[in-house]
């Protein structure tokens, strides 16, 4: 499809948020919504790899390491189409301002990472729309690394590509995993005109940023609600994100525990 | 997919619910094991990983096109890389209980882009043989009712809102089902078998065509 909402005439805008895993970019979308919110503006927010039905079968996957680069491919692909189908294309042509944590761009690397061939992939998402807006949270491998540590104390399996077999440091691995993913981010930016952030700075420094884009490229006046109820607050915040993902995919090290015993 | 490599051989039977294709298949994997051939069975919606969760969204008729579509080929990839392409390595005989051409056949009823269907299912390898049981709608409203004395939702397709009344909504998708298979032959060249013969003379048929492939006669 190559176009994005605004030029299919939707009167909504799509703002994706992408980056390496540690790059703060959850962070930024979640100030970024709170923001918008606090203006009395019509905001939905999304997460990659969240519809309810498909995260059952996506977490069982990666439990039991089930999954392949193709079904690991597929299975996200499915995520993305129930959310899109559902959510983000009626929201957006109500004229929602969308905000996505995670865009097709995050299939495009990952899946092409992992070895899937990359036009394969792209043509599993034709059907979606291009965000109106897309930030990309550029930050060193060791700050991403140091960034996911703080949060939590280990690692996760599939982050660190350790599927990979590309070393059996969980470390290291992350390195060169996240660090063919960061290539892989870098050659689409031109093609998909991503708007990049210095993710090394500050978050209040990274956030004025992101505010004024947004200011500067979307008419937020124009997504005001008049009349109706006040839109519901969302339920999602970032901590329960965060506590939920601790939950359901236990860290390579827990892996390693249980596989010994 | 590179072929060459598989010594296996993979053996498609499709046709709507009703149309013989499991018995077809007992009598295929009959025939072939007493002949000293290891056999293994695939089908839709018979994955480790994701069968509970399809099965689940189809009680609830909750999934959008797309969504429904991915999740079966979901399904069908991880029976392809953890089934069909090791038991083939290993020189298996595949009996698959309907294959891609289903898939793809439910979308295209459904008005989904033809070319997205040809990418996504890229994965596929090609079957040595694909056969198509074929029985006209009438003849399998009569099977089912014989079976079960109920029409299923989806066979009947009434996602599609082609009737509110069920029989008739059914007669209307199984023809429609039956014009993309036909036309889904002329591109993947399978072989159409009139269902509606005996069960012994369809599996005669069948066991001759499959003899065929054995020996190398088969030109795919």
């Amino acid at each position: 499809m190559l176009k994005t909402f605004a030029e299919l005439n939707f009167p909504g805008r799509l703002i994706a948020v992408e980056g390496l895993d540690g790059s703060g970019k959850s962070t930024q979308i979640y100030l970024l919504k709170r923001w918008l919110e606090n203006q009395g503006l019509k905001v939905y927010f999304s997460e990659w790899n969240s519809s309810e039905l498909v995260k059952a079968a996506t977490s069982k996957g990666k439990k039991r390491e089930l999954l392949t680069p193709t079904t690991f491919s597929l299975i996200h692909a499915t995520d993305f189409a129930d959310r899109y189908e559902r959510h983000l294309l009626p929201l957006v042509r109500a004229g929602y301002l969308v905000l996505c944590d995670r865009y097709i761009f995050t299939a495009f690397a990952r899946d092409t990472v992992r070895g899937c061939p990359p036009e394969w992939v792209r043509g599993i998402y034709k059907y979606a729309a291009l965000p109106d807006l897309t930030f990309f949270f550029k930050a060193d491998l060791e700050v991403s690394l140091n960034r996911i540590l703080d949060g939590r104390p280990q690692l996760k399996y599939f982050e660190a590509g350790m599927d990979l077999r590309l070393s059996t440091d969980p470390y290291e691995s992350f390195r060169i995993f996240q660090g063919r993913i960061l290539e892989l981010y870098l050659a689409m930016s031109r093609e998909f005109s991503f708007q990049v952030i210095d993710a090394n700075q500050g978050v209040e420094a990274q956030q004025a940023l992101v505010r004024q884009i947004v200011t500067s490229r979307i008419d937020l006046e124009s997504f005001k609600y008049n009349g109706g109820a006040h839109p519901m607050p969302m339920r999602n915040n970032l901590k329960t994100k965060w506590r939920r993902e601790i939950i359901e995919e236990p860290s390579y090290e827990d892996r390693e525990a249980e596989q010994h015993h | 997919m590179d072929g060459a490599r598989l010594r296996g051989k993979l053996i498609v039977v499709e046709g709507a619910d009703g149309s013989g294709r499991s018995t077809q298949i007992v009598r295929l994997v009959d025939w072939l094991e007493a002949n000293g051939h290891a056999t293994v069975q695939v089908g839709l919606k018979r994955s480790t990983l994701v069968s509970a969760e399809l099965e689940r969204a189809q009680e609830g008729n909750i999934l959008s096109r797309s969504t429904l579509s991915l999740f079966y080929a979901t399904d069908f990839a991880d029976q392809l890389e953890n089934i069909i392409l090791p038991a083939m390595k290993a020189g298996f005989m595949v009996l698959a209980d309907r294959y891609i051409y289903t898939l793809m056949a439910r979308d295209l009823v459904r008005g989904m882009d033809e070319a997205w269907l040809k990418n996504l299912y890229g994965i596929a390898p090609v079957p040595d043989t694909v056969f198509y049981l074929e029985v006209a709608p009438e003849e399998l409203v009569q099977r089912t009712f014989a079976k079960n004395a109920a029409l299923d939702y989806w066979e009947s397709g009434m996602d599609l809102g082609l009737s509110r009344d069920m029989f008739d909504s059914f007669l209307e998708y199984q023809g429609r089902m039956a014009t993309q298979f036909r036309r889904l032959q002329k591109i993947y060249g399978f072989t159409i078998v009139d269902g509606h013969r005996s069960v012994e003379e369809i599996s005669q048929e069948l066991t001759e065509k499959v003899e065929a492939v054995l020996i190398g006669k088969n030109s795919h």
